[in-house]
């Protein structure tokens, strides 16, 4: 996993040739030094995740090769759930769904809080106070909240086929249509998410120097000059941080198929999470045992891909600010 | 820099446009609070009530269980969110800044629960915590949670940006790293502070499965399970569901009114600002 510490701040040390011994003996002791800081500094952050996510994970994977029923005691069967995972065709297809989802809601979320974040820097002060509060008020309404306010503008009647009756189209089944669903759902996904997108892209600009700017301009260079060749890549820390948590969250999505569509029409809105919800529903023996294995195989869809992110964004040496 | 007159009306427009569909949905919940049981429901669409009823509104007021909930969970919200501000932070500025030995393998080590589904651990965290005791204290709603590499990884790009020359010159003047930690690092800290701190106290108010499956003691019921309680005892009562979103949604906008003032242009460390 080289790639995940490539962008590791090495603090520039002088060379090692030429240096007299006593520098030699100094440096030495101050890395010494960083060990204990560094080790007393994720202790507190290793000790909770240990005790919190990794033994749980460890038990879980321990589970997951026991037949576990409520009438039986449990039985040892290795590997064999994760052979019934893999031959589900229903797991591939949540697995696709959830990627159909991330592809639509991450770039397009990125898109538009990166356009407003640029929009509200340029605000007086008054106006990007209201802006920056007002962006992020979707996010405190619940997601339950948030699914059923949805539900209610995509009936037939509702305000979306409303608005569309004046353009002179529609209506639109929106939430039965198993080409509409899925997109249908990604609005409010996009909607309950973009703000803290779009503070987070806001404090990363305001953190480049205006004068960056300033000469770009004075050398002529356009607006998508200055976007592609000083925003972009000095927000690139940020924007791989955006890329790798809206994707995790967007595969991981949970609460607003299930409560908008439940899943339908035709599993067209199933997503992993939603199919293993529903596997543990079913009233088959050993849902359990398959909904858990489920839910660890997509651990490993879900690093595995990540994993190829952090290599595409993280290919060529960043800049520091 | 002065602005044109075409410019600044387009950024009215625009804030304009930003705003109705923003708070569109959200005026619908605060108005929705006002309908009856059924006229939530109703289709075709309908904007306000044909009564404006302060029912739902006052009998979630009237209910002392609700300040209650909203009184705890805001208590725990705000530990909760410092905790993991501080745990996260200590990780992130060593890995952002400290050579260490085996500092990749931690780094891994500290990054991969990020990808680990909620479902795949819900089970077996669960009988972690219970059988440490820890079922129906605030202690088991704050502490599993509160290590989150996601924040870790966000505050580290963040410091990874910081130029190196300051620390190398507070080295150099023989100032330890903890000093550079809380004398240079902290004080420029303040966006992504508020910005993940903010994260923090809004998955911790917006949570709902755990506190169901670990809380039982009604005097540390949490805001979001009241308000499940509340509509599943009253018969799905929509109209009363919004009321109690819309009021619980309160102390969150007022934090945010406040602290969204630290997201500005900060001053950078060294000249290059």
């Amino acid at each position: 996993m080289t790639a995940l510490d490539s962008r590791v701040a090495v603090p520039a040390d002088p060379a090692p040739d030429g240096v007299a011994q006593r520098d030699r003996r100094r440096l030495l002791a101050r890395h010494r030094r960083d060990n204990r800081t560094a080790y007393l500094m994720i202790a507190p952050m290793v000790v909770l995740l240990s005790i919190f996510v990794v033994w749980p994970l460890i038990y879980s994977v321990y589970l997951s090769t026991f037949k576990i029923s409520f009438y039986e005691e449990p039985e040892f069967v290795g590997l064999d759930f994760y052979q019934y995972v893999l031959d589900s065709p229903r797991f591939w297809e949540s697995i696709w769904v959830g990627l159909y989802y991330a592809l639509l809601t991450v770039p397009t979320g990125i898109v538009i809080a990166l356009l407003l974040a640029s929009f509200i820097k340029t605000l007086s002060r008054r106006a990007a106070a209201y802006m920056k509060t007002t962006v992020y008020l979707p996010a405190v309404v619940s997601t339950v909240v948030a699914s059923v306010l949805f539900v209610f503008m995509y009936q037939d009647e509702g305000v979306i086929n409303w608005m569309l009756g004046l353009l002179n189209s529609g209506p639109v089944n929106w939430l039965n249509d198993p080409g509409y669903a899925l997109p249908a759902i990604a609005v409010p996904g996009i909607w309950l998410s973009f703000g803290i997108t779009t503070l987070i892209l806001l404090a990363g600009l305001l953190d480049i120097p205006e004068n960056y700017y300033e000469s770009a301009q004075l050398d002529g260079a356009g607006f998508f000059q200055r976007l592609f060749r000083i925003t972009i890549p000095l927000l690139k820390n940020v924007l791989l941080y955006l890329f790798v948590t809206g994707f995790t969250l967007a595969i991981q999505l949970f609460e607003l198929p299930l409560i908008m569509t439940n899943g339908g029409p035709v599993d067209a809105t199933t997503t992993p999470n939603l199919y293993i919800f529903n596997s543990f529903r079913d009233l088959t023996p050993y849902a359990t045992s398959f909904s858990l294995t489920a839910s660890l195989m997509l651990f490993v869809v879900l690093g595995a891909i990540s994993l190829v992110i952090f290599r595409l964004v993280n290919s060529d040496k960043a800049i520091d600010g | 820099m002065k602005k044109s007159v075409p410019q600044r009306v387009f950024s009215a427009v625009l804030i304009t446009l930003i705003s109705v569909s923003v708070m569109f949905p959200l005026a619908w919940m605060a108005i929705a609070g006002f309908k009856g049981k059924t006229e939530v429901l109703r289709s075709p669409f309908q904007f306000f009530p044909d009564m404006w009823r302060w029912d739902n509104y006052s009998a979630i007021l009237a209910d002392p269980q609700f300040l209650r909930a909203m009184g705890i969970t805001v208590v725990g919200a705000l530990i909760f969110t410092a905790l993991s501000l501080t745990v996260n932070t200590l990780a992130a500025y060593a890995f952002a800044r400290l050579e260490f030995t085996g500092k990749r393998f931690w780094w891994v080590y500290c990054l991969t629960p990020m990808f680990i589904p909620a479902m795949a651990i819900l089970l077996t965290s669960f009988m972690v915590v219970s059988k440490l005791g820890m079922l129906d204290t605030l202690a088991v709603l704050i502490i599993p949670g509160a290590a989150s590499s996601a924040q870790m990884f966000f505050i580290r790009q963040f410091y990874l940006g910081f130029p190196m020359a300051v620390e190398e010159a507070a080295l150099v003047d023989g100032a330890t790293r903890w000093q550079i930690f809380v004398r240079v690092f902290l004080p420029q800290s303040a966006a992504p502070f508020v910005v993940m701190g903010i994260a923090s106290y809004l998955a911790y108010w917006n949570a709902y499965v755990w506190p169901v499956l670990t809380i039982t003691d009604p005097d540390l019921t949490q805001i979001m399970q009241f308000l499940g309680n509340f509509r599943s005892d009253r018969g799905n009562d929509w109209g009363l569901l919004m009321a109690g979103s819309t009021l619980a949604s309160l102390p969150t906008i007022a934090l945010l009114l406040v602290f969204q003032r630290f997201i500005v242009n900060g001053v950078r460390i060294s000249g290059i600002k």
